[in-house]
Formats: C-alpha cells, sequence, structure tokens
C-alpha cells in the first residue's frame, strides 16, 4: 500500500445537547427545536481519521446519511481537514433505524473503497452505539470497537487498536478493511484552520448519493427498520425526604428508622 | 460492479486549501448590529465581504436592555419578516426612593400604536442578530462563526488584514471594520483608541424572566403585540450608583436590568446585589413575582459621549457601533443600536465607495466619520453631552433627595385628614423645596436641567 489509505469517516448532525428538550406528553425529543450540530464523539472520530492520514497517507472521505442541511457536518469535517464528503441523501432513508442506516453506509463504505472507517462509538440523540459494528456486519469486514488509539502498519495491511476494556485495556490486530469505533474524548480534536474553514463553507460542495444509487432503495426506510417503539414514558422526579439533624446520635436514629 | 451499472459520480478530493487573502473587498470583525448593517450594506454595493463573529451564532454574545429603534434597518431589511417581540406602546420613566416610594410618569400616545410604531420593538438579540446576519448572507456575505480576531495586520501603518485564533488564522483584505462592540480588545491592542476611562464605562446586568403572554399582558396592561418599557432612577433602582434601571417586556419573557457606573461597582457596589435590590423594590417585585429566570449577562456600555469617541478611521480600517462609543444616555433617551446601524450603514457606503476608486487610505475613507458627524448620531451624542457630568455632580439631589421628598410631597399633598387642602399644599411644597435648596437652588437645579427636555 504505497499511495495511502481510502479513510471514510461517519459523521452525524444530531440536535444540541445543551438545547434538547423533552416533550413531557409524547415522551419524544423536541429534535427540530434545537440547532444541529455534529455529534460530538464524531470529533475524535474525524481527528483520528485525520492523524491516520497523517501516519500513513491517501484521503479521508467524510460521509453523512441525512436531509440536505446535513451537509453543515460534512463542511465541518472538511474544516478540520478531510478531503471531500459524500451526502446520502433521499426520502426513501427517511425512518431507517441502525440496520438499514449501517447498511447504508455500508454501501458507501465499500463503493469508496475504503480501507478504514472510523465512526465516533455513539450518537448523542440516540445512543445505541450500533451503527459501527452494523457497517462491519453488512460489508463482513473487521471491527474494532471502543477505541483509544490506533497505531497503523501498512506494510501488513493491518491497524492495530488499543481497546478500553473493562479493568484496562487489550491491543487488537485487524486486517483491512476494518470499522472502527473511537471513544468519545479520545483525542483532542484539532480546531479548523481559518482558510479551511471559509473553503468548507463556501466551496466544498459534497457527492451527493441516493438509496438508489447504492442499489438499496428496498432495503431502508422506517419498513425495513425491525426496531419498534411499543411506547414512552417520561420518569416523573421523586420528591425526596429532607432531614437536618442536630447531633450525631439524631443521625443514628434516623438511620434505624429507616433501616 | 458490472459493466452496464451506471458508475457513481465520486467525491472531489480537495486536500489543497485555497487561500484568500484579499479575496474579499473586506473584513468585518463582528455580527452584532453595527458589524451586519455594515456587511450588508457593502454586500449590496457589490462588494465581497467576510463577517467573522466569535458565538457559535450571531446574537449570542450579545446584550442589550431591549428596545431596538428600526428606522435605518428598515432600510437595509424588510423588517415585517424579523423576529421583533413587542412594539413600545407604553414609556414610563419613574422614580424610586430606596424606602420603596415610586413617582412615575407614563405615556402611552396612540400614535405609537400604529404602524410603524416609532420604530420601537424589544427584541431578543439571539434571535434578531442571527436572523439580521441571515439577510446578510442572503445578500452574499460570507459569515464565518466560532472565530475570534485577536489583532489587526499591518504593513507600515495600513492596515491589511486580520488575526484570529484559528491555525493558519490570518487573512488580509483592503479594508478591515472594526464592529468588535464594547470591549474592544482589538482595536485597543491595535493602539486605535485609548482604553476608556472609567467614568465612561457603565456597567448593566439584566436577568430575563419567563411569564406566560397572558400575564404580562394583564400586568403591564397591554394588548396583543403592544409592548411597555420602563425606566427607573433614583436610590431605588441602582443604590448609591449613578444610572438607573429598566423593565422591558418581550413576548413571554419580561427583561429586568440596571446600568450604573463602572466606577460605582469599582467602589464596591457589585452588580449583582444591585439588580437584587432593584428587583425586590415594591414598585417592581410584582412585575416579575413567579417568573422563571431563564437568562442572566453583563455587559460594559460606552457612555463617554462624544468626547470620547475614538478616530473613526485609518489607512485600511473603520471603527463603528459600541467600539466607537456610540451610545446615547440622556437620561430620557437611552440609545444604542441605532446609532450602531446608522454607523454600519455610513461605513459600508464610504467604503464602497473608496473602493470604487481604488483606494481605502484614511482620506479616502473619510466620508464615513463626515456623514456620521452629519447624522443624529453625533449630533444626538453632542447635545446631550452636559449629561453625564451634570448627574454625577447633583447625584445626591437626583438619587436620593428628589425622590424621597417627590413622595413626601404626595403623601402631604394628598393626605386625608382634617387640616385644609392649602395647609397640604404649602407642607407638600415646603417639602420639595428643602430638598431642592430652596426657591434659589430649585431655579438653579431647573436651568441645568433645561437641555434634558430640549
Amino acid at each position: 500500500m504505497t499511495d495511502g489509505w481510502n479513510i471514510v469517516v461517519c459523521v452525524k448532525q444530531v440536535p444540541d445537547a445543551d438545547d434538547v428538550t423533552i416533550d413531557p406528553d409524547t415522551g419524544t425529543l423536541n429534535r427540530s427545536d434545537a440547532p444541529a450540530v455534529l455529534n460530538s464523539p464524531d470529533r475524535n472520530a474525524v481527528e483520528s481519521a485525520l492523524e491516520l492520514r497523517a501516519a500513513v497517507g491517501g484521503t479521508v472521505t467524510a460521509i453523512t446519511m441525512g436531509p440536505p442541511v446535513a451537509k453543515a457536518v460534512l463542511q465541518t469535517a472538511v474544516g478540520a481537514g478531510a478531503d471531500g464528503g459524500v451526502l446520502l441523501t433521499d426520502r426513501a432513508f427517511g425512518g431507517s433505524d441502525t440496520w438499514p442506516t449501517s447498511l447504508a453506509l455500508a454501501r458507501a463504505a465499500a463503493e469508496l473503497d475504503a480501507d478504514v472507517v472510523i465512526c465516533g462509538e455513539e450518537s448523542t440523540d440516540s445512543s445505541t452505539g450500533q451503527v459501527p459494528p452494523g457497517i462491519a456486519a453488512h460489508n463482513g469486514w473487521s471491527q474494532l470497537t471502543y477505541v483509544e488509539s490506533l497505531e497503523p502498519r501498512p506494510d501488513e495491511g493491518v491497524l492495530v487498536g488499543k481497546r478500553d476494556v473493562e479493568g484496562g485495556y487489550e491491543r487488537v490486530a485487524a486486517q483491512l478493511p476494518v470499522v472502527v469505533a473511537m471513544e468519545f474524548g479520545a483525542n483532542v480534536p484539532r480546531p479548523a484552520g481559518l482558510h479551511r474553514k471559509i473553503f468548507a463553507e463556501t466551496e466544498f460542495e459534497p457527492v451527493e448519493w441516493t438509496a438508489s444509487d447504492l442499489g438499496i432503495e428496498e432495503q431502508v426506510g422506517l419498513a425495513n427498520s425491525p426496531t419498534k417503539v411499543g411506547g414512552m414514558d417520561t420518569a416523573s422526579p421523586v420528591e425526596r425526604e429532607r432531614v437536618v439533624v442536630d447531633s450525631v446520635d439524631d443521625l443514628y436514629e434516623h438511620i434505624e428508622e429507616v433501616v | 460492479m458490472s459493466e452496464s451499472e451506471p458508475t457513481l459520480q465520486k467525491p472531489n478530493h480537495q486536500t489543497e486549501t485555497p487561500n484568500y487573502d484579499d479575496a474579499y473587498d473586506a473584513i468585518v470583525v463582528g455580527a452584532g448590529l453595527s458589524g451586519t448593517a455594515a456587511a450588508l450594506t457593502m454586500a449590496r454595493e457589490g462588494l465581497d465581504v467576510l463577517l467573522l463573529e466569535r458565538g457559535p451564532a450571531p446574537g449570542t454574545k450579545n446584550v442589550f436592555g431591549g428596545v431596538l429603534y428600526t428606522p435605518t434597518i428598515r432600510e437595509l431589511v424588510d423588517i415585517d419578516d424579523a423576529p421583533l417581540e413587542r412594539y413600545i406602546a407604553e414609556k414610563k420613566f419613574s422614580m424610586l426612593s430606596a424606602d420603596g416610594d415610586e413617582t412615575a410618569v407614563s405615556m402611552r400616545p396612540s400614535a405609537w400604536s400604529d404602524d410603524p410604531h416609532n420604530d420601537s420593538y424589544t427584541v431578543l438579540r439571539r434571535r434578531f442578530d442571527e436572523w439580521f446576519a441571515k439577510q446578510a448572507e442572503e445578500a452574499g456575505v460570507t459569515l464565518i462563526t466560532e472565530t475570534t480576531v485577536t489583532d489587526v495586520l499591518r504593513d507600515g501603518d495600513t492596515i491589511v488584514g486580520v488575526r484570529t485564533d484559528r491555525p493558519d488564522g490570518e487573512i488580509r483584505a483592503p479594508v478591515v471594520v472594526l464592529a468588535e462592540g464594547a470591549n474592544s480588545l482589538v482595536s485597543e491592542t491595535a493602539g486605535l483608541k485609548d482604553r476608556p476611562d472609567r467614568e465612561d464605562v457603565a456597567v448593566s446586568v439584566k436577568e430575563v424572566f419567563k411569564l406566560n403572554r397572558e400575564t404580562i399582558d394583564d400586568r403591564f396592561h397591554l394588548d396583543g403585540d403592544a409592548g411597555a418599557a420602563y425606566h427607573y432612577f433614583g436610590e431605588g433602582a441602582v443604590g448609591e450608583a449613578v444610572g438607573g434601571g429598566f423593565v422591558y417586556t418581550n413576548k413571554r419573557t419580561v427583561s429586568v436590568g440596571v446600568a450604573y457606573r463602572i466606577e460605582d461597582a469599582a467602589q464596591g457596589q457589585t452588580p449583582e446585589a444591585t439588580l437584587d435590590a432593584f428587583e425586590s423594590h415594591p414598585a417592581v417585585a410584582p412585575l416579575v413575582r413567579g417568573g422563571r429566570r431563564i437568562e442572566y449577562s453583563a455587559h460594559a456600555i460606552p457612555e463617554g459621549g462624544a468626547d470620547a469617541m475614538p478616530d473613526l478611521v485609518y489607512d485600511g480600517a473603520v471603527v463603528v457601533g459600541d467600539a466607537a462609543g456610540l451610545v446615547l444616555n440622556s437620561g430620557v433617551h437611552l440609545e444604542g443600536t441605532n446609532m450602531a446601524v446608522e454607523s454600519g450603514y455610513h461605513a459600508g457606503k464610504a467604503i464602497a465607495a473608496a473602493i470604487e476608486d481604488g483606494r481605502t487610505d484614511e482620506a479616502a475613507l473619510a466620508a464615513y466619520p463626515r456623514d456620521l458627524e452629519d447624522s443624529f448620531v453625533v449630533e444626538n451624542l453632542r447635545h446631550y453631552d452636559w449629561f453625564h457630568r451634570t448627574i454625577a455632580t447633583d447625584r445626591q439631589f437626583l438619587f436620593e433627595d428628589l425622590p424621597r421628598a417627590l413622595a413626601d410631597a404626595e403623601t402631604e399633598y394628598f393626605k386625608m385628614d382634617r387640616s385644609s387642602k392649602e395647609a397640604h399644599t404649602d407642607a407638600a411644597r415646603e417639602r420639595l423645596l428643602d430638598a431642592t435648596g430652596g426657591w434659589v437652588g430649585a431655579a438653579k437645579r431647573a436651568w441645568r436641567f433645561r437641555r434634558m427636555l430640549s
């Protein structure tokens, strides 16, 4: 692999967690109220993609699936330094859960001849963490999840990931192509350079692919999503008893009562 | 992939970053009202403009009391589409003593209820500034947010661009418009203006309370989009400081704040305690009772008037809005945003004309300060220049003695007891004359403040 790796980074537009509210009647998120931003863990994914490119050469292509306004997160990735972007946009994608979403991203990654696909570990609006393993499963590629850092071995066609596991870490060497889920906060995302940011927000244009471009128009959307939401409930806060005691003995008595 | 399948368009990879030095005719520092007005004016004149804003969106860093005066904005954009809160249907000027007395003058001319509502509306900056900048973008302005300008770039004495906090963060353009606001660190660092004197800067703190619309309508006696602007003076408003308090109604929120000299804050009167006392005053507390506090903000206000205005134009740069000290506080008139927009507009026009001539030196840009000088902005600043000096001198009388004397006089005048009305009138007059220093003192004071209403 002398001409570097094709690195694909998956990014998602999510409602700004600082501004998101829950509709008390339906129990669903009021997504439309909050401004849309790049999913925070994806910043770590973009950063590690750029670091990987610096180490082995090649290109970084950002992809996202969503409505036309989702272009904004591709601009953020290109501003940070990604070379180009693909927007998967089609009404047919509407209502897709993690299964068809990961299928679409998997097909797009294959179309881009990806050697490495890097994702954030999960999205802040649904927090399933299912999409990165889903991409690997659909394509039959290797996967590295909960990754803290990456060590490329281009001569062997291998990517080594340091994985966060309970009680420590493990180092796993994966054959290319490989899908990586980067841990949130694994690195410090670089700020966009001024001129790069101007380029990303004024001249950069992603290519747009539809479901039928990828040959999956019959396999995506709400109808092809196995997730069924049975109902939503909001938990009402429980009023806690507050007692101020004057002495240790009083405290002991109170505890004794409860126990 | 088989031969028959159409091949997908591959993404264009652009690894090389273009350089945007001198790709724009002008760089505007700050997407507040003056900066956006300048950017919009220049774009309409056919210039390529880069508008840099440090916040995540225009308006997120901006603080003002709450009333936007729109005569010039109306010339630039279709104000009917703007996110306005309420038009000002009532103005009230109120004296508060520290003992809980209130003496107020309220006005509701019916003309204010008719379009265009005397061009006075409450707005929330977070929404309005973002909308205003959107109009500029639609006119062709490039808005780049989350980018803080830290210094200007110079070639000899000429300003040729700006430095930002981003990597690869320098960019050049023939003209830089400094619209960075009251806390104008770039202009000060670059030596374009002196650090203002303490006496010439006010501190303002403000809280926004959420109430439902009907509650606001009931408490302030309002209907539909009508709104109220209450201004408060005296010891009950800002304690021992020189300044005032305000209450403005938005659609579903009420803005409450105080503004007073930073000099007084430095002497130990903290903004939070001052605001707290104002909000607890019996004349103010019922207006916001039960409201949920959803926002707290603080800001500096340049109040030096015409004398404190820095030079507005340099080789390759102009200064507009709060950064240029264009704020009017005459006691009766509290204005800044309209002057900000006016200065941005004149600056934009002047820059477009200069660039048309292929020049951007100080002389070529001189139309801006000249036009501003001829506009209401500088005229009003000069007209009211006396005001701050005068109130500072008369603080004890204006803020402590007068509100109390008025309340005492009212109490005497309307007293229900068994003495005659004439006796009440005499007692009331005596209270007032005591406070004003007798007939001679009252005459002197009246003379000093005659220009307030002229």
